[in-house]
């Protein structure tokens, strides 16, 4: 049972890194780079909902959740349009810096708008609830029922959609998707809203279950970064069973090791993954990866 | 393709590392690195606040001699990398012959050795490991070492009781220090740890963690932490349903806690250096930050922070001239018996100062002294 609470815990916080990386391995699949400022794209997800819903327009969470990923949508649209399209015939190594670069802006923008103190929505701690001896929270289950929600949609549009099937043929061999008439622009797009749409959800699915700070994008972009590697980067369902499994691993690992080393696992993953597969664990199914 | 990832890697973690900073002519000028960004942001504003009030008070009462005091500050992005760089740049570009130094022991320790070694003064107003009476005779703090805070908490356990604790701190100098002398202290008295485990600074998941301390299945957990991560705690451990009496030190003492950790903070019981509130010296300190920022609560060891420039403007003006020895000569003197707001200053042997210590508890979403 104890082991078993650790890895419910882990499934829960995996499921978020899963929509962390999903994003971030969309973008690679696409564009060929890292996005560092995706991590920023998670907090403004989180600090948006803060915003909306306490001084500017005193929303309820709920409905103050609309307009948070909307912005967190344009922030990544007008980063693409500002600083990547014009860069995007350059060196992968420039749109790299470009993106770190835009991180810092980003986060001190937020440091600067919102300061570098901790906050949080104001929800009171409840008892969870215990079932067979495991306990979960209200927020918990939320997080883990959301994720799916959106994973779901998310293996539906990619499936069932002419749009899914263009976005996959572009990350393929994004040329040849060119060559055959294929709206770039559009995918382009919608690569970018989809994975703010994942940040922006996932953040404040964090900010809900404990508290905000500039810095939590940073964070999390690690345990992201790691999940992408996990999947092989460019796989959307790698980076989900990466998320999945770094979100296991890592809490499970405290039943053994002292907790005060956690992080240790996620960088752990990055550095065996890019001495012996880089390709990633699940790049079998994938013809080629450059 | 694996390269390009390496490469990749290698920026972030470059990038959860790095430094920046800016001013002043014809004055006193004294250095300051302070966390105004990264994780220790949360207090390096109030620090800065409250030296900027600190150094109004000074210039009030006509600076050093006639000739007003400044602080440069440099920011050490919360690290010690930073704080190095920081206090390279102070000594060898600025050549400051006073330094006021880094919040957190890890980064105040990173850099002692540097200050001692260039024989510039260093003075810490938040720094508690107690490794720090080592650091040499240049090195200063107004803020009592851990040695008496971890036999506080010992004591306090004792005293409530508890002959069996579960131990957690935080994973840096700070929290293996202290850990380390309540240990001693607690199992020299005769008390029994069960378990003990350290977790990392800044998380926002310690389900995980609280698991185990639950497992160890103790009356009463001992947590030296900090603010954020002991209302992520509390928080999570009342929704795990831990019903256990938690003992803590000073760095977590903070409304800011309990507004964080809500109503899992109640019952709290912790130690903190303590100096009355009632002295003339401290109640200016509270009117003077009333006056200058109306809207913001007083900020976690604020009043070191302001004693500290206080106490510094006082040896400036005692030196009989401007080279290092004769400031660290009047630093001393300028001590003996100074009252600030945090109570004596007297610095002993180590450059260490003395504290009482008193007891807080949470009730009603208010921090208050516990009886």
């Amino acid at each position: 049972m104890y082991h078993l609470q650790f890895i419910l815990n882990g499934l829960i916080a995996g499921s978020v890194y899963a929509l962390f990386a999903v994003g971030l391995t969309m973008t690679y699949g696409i564009f060929r780079f890292i996005n560092f400022a995706h991590g920023e794209l998670i907090a403004w997800g989180a600090y948006g909902l803060l915003w909306f819903s306490g001084p500017l327009l005193g929303l309820p969470l709920i409905w103050a959740a609309l307009p948070a990923i909307a912005l967190t949508i344009c922030i990544a649209l007008a980063a693409d349009k500002l600083v990547y399209a014009p860069l995007r015939h350059q060196d992968r190594i420039t749109l790299l810096i470009a993106s770190i670069g835009l991180s810092f802006f980003l986060r001190s923008l937020l440091q600067l708008v919102f300061g570098a103190e901790l906050m949080t929505y104001g929800r009171e701690a409840g008892r969870g609830w215990e079932i067979a001896g495991l306990y979960v929270t209200g927020v918990q289950a939320g997080m883990g029922i959301t994720a799916v929600a959106f994973l779901a949609g998310l293996y539906l549009l990619l499936t069932r959609t002419l749009l899914g099937k263009a976005l996959r043929a572009v990350s393929d061999n994004m040329e040849l998707a060119g060559i055959m008439g294929l709206p770039m622009h559009r995918v382009n797009r919608t690569v970018w809203l989809l994975s703010a749409l994942f940040a922006a959800v996932g953040g404040m699915l964090l900010g809900l279950d404990t508290s905000l700070d500039p810095f939590m994008g940073l964070a999390n972009l690690v345990k992201a970064f790691a999940a992408v590697l996990l999947g092989g980067a460019g796989n959307v369902w790698g980076a989900l069973l990466g998320g999945l499994f770094i979100g296991i691993t890592e809490n499970l690992s405290v039943a053994f090791i002292d907790p005060g080393y956690k992080d240790f696992v996620a960088f752990a993953v990055i550095i065996a993954m890019l001495l012996f597969r880089p390709q990633g664990i699940f790049a079998l199914t994938r013809g080629e990866v450059r | 393709m694996k390269h390009m990832l390496a490469r990749m890697f290698g920026l972030l973690l470059a990038l959860t590392l790095i430094a920046s900073g800016a001013m002043a002519a014809d004055a006193v000028t004294v250095g300051a690195i302070t966390p105004l960004s990264g994780k220790l942001s949360v207090y390096g504003e109030g620090f800065q606040k409250a030296m900027l009030l600190a150094l109004d008070a000074v210039n009030a009462e006509g600076g050093i001699n006639g000739v007003p005091m400044a602080i440069k500050y440099e920011d050490n992005t919360s690290t010690a990398q930073g704080s190095v760089s920081a206090i390279q740049k102070l000594i060898s570009v600025h050549k400051l012959p006073v330094i006021f130094g880094p919040a957190a022991s890890t980064n105040f320790l990173a850099i002692c050795p540097i200050a001692q070694q260039n024989k510039t003064i260093l003075i810490g107003a938040e720094s508690a490991a107690s490794d720090i009476s080592k650091c040499g005779d240049y090195v200063f703090r107004v803020f009592p070492s851990d040695l008496l805070q971890g036999r506080g908490v010992a004591e306090l356990a004792k005293e409530l009781g508890y002959g069996e604790v579960a131990l957690t701190y935080v994973n840096n100098d700070w929290g293996v220090g202290l850990a380390e002398v309540f240990k001693d202290a607690y199992t020299q008295a005769g008390g029994k740890i069960v378990d003990e485990l350290a977790h990392a600074e800044g998380r926002a998941d310690y389900r995980s963690e609280l698991l185990r301390l639950k497992r160890a299945k103790t009356k009463a957990v001992v947590n030296l932490t900090y603010i954020k991560e002991a209302a992520t705690m509390l928080k999570q451990a009342y929704e795990i349903g831990i019903d256990t009496q938690w003992l803590m030190g000073s760095a977590s003492k903070s409304p800011k806690m309990v507004e964080l950790a809500g109503q899992a903070a109640e019952g709290v019981i912790g130690t903190y250096p303590t100096f009355s509130q009632q002295t003339p010296q401290y109640q200016a300190y509270q009117t003077a930050w009333k006056q200058k920022y109306p809207d913001q609560k007083l900020p976690v060891f604020g009043e070191y922070n302001y004693d500290m420039v206080l106490l510094t403007a006082n040896a400036l003006r005692l030196a009989k001239d401007n080279s290092v020895q004769a400031i660290r000569a009047a630093l001393i003197e300028a001590a003996i018996g100074f009252t600030g707001a945090t109570g004596d200053k007297t610095f002993d042997a180590n450059g260490d100062v003395g504290a009482t210590y008193g007891r807080w508890t949470v009730k009603d979403g208010k921090i208050g002294d516990y009886k």
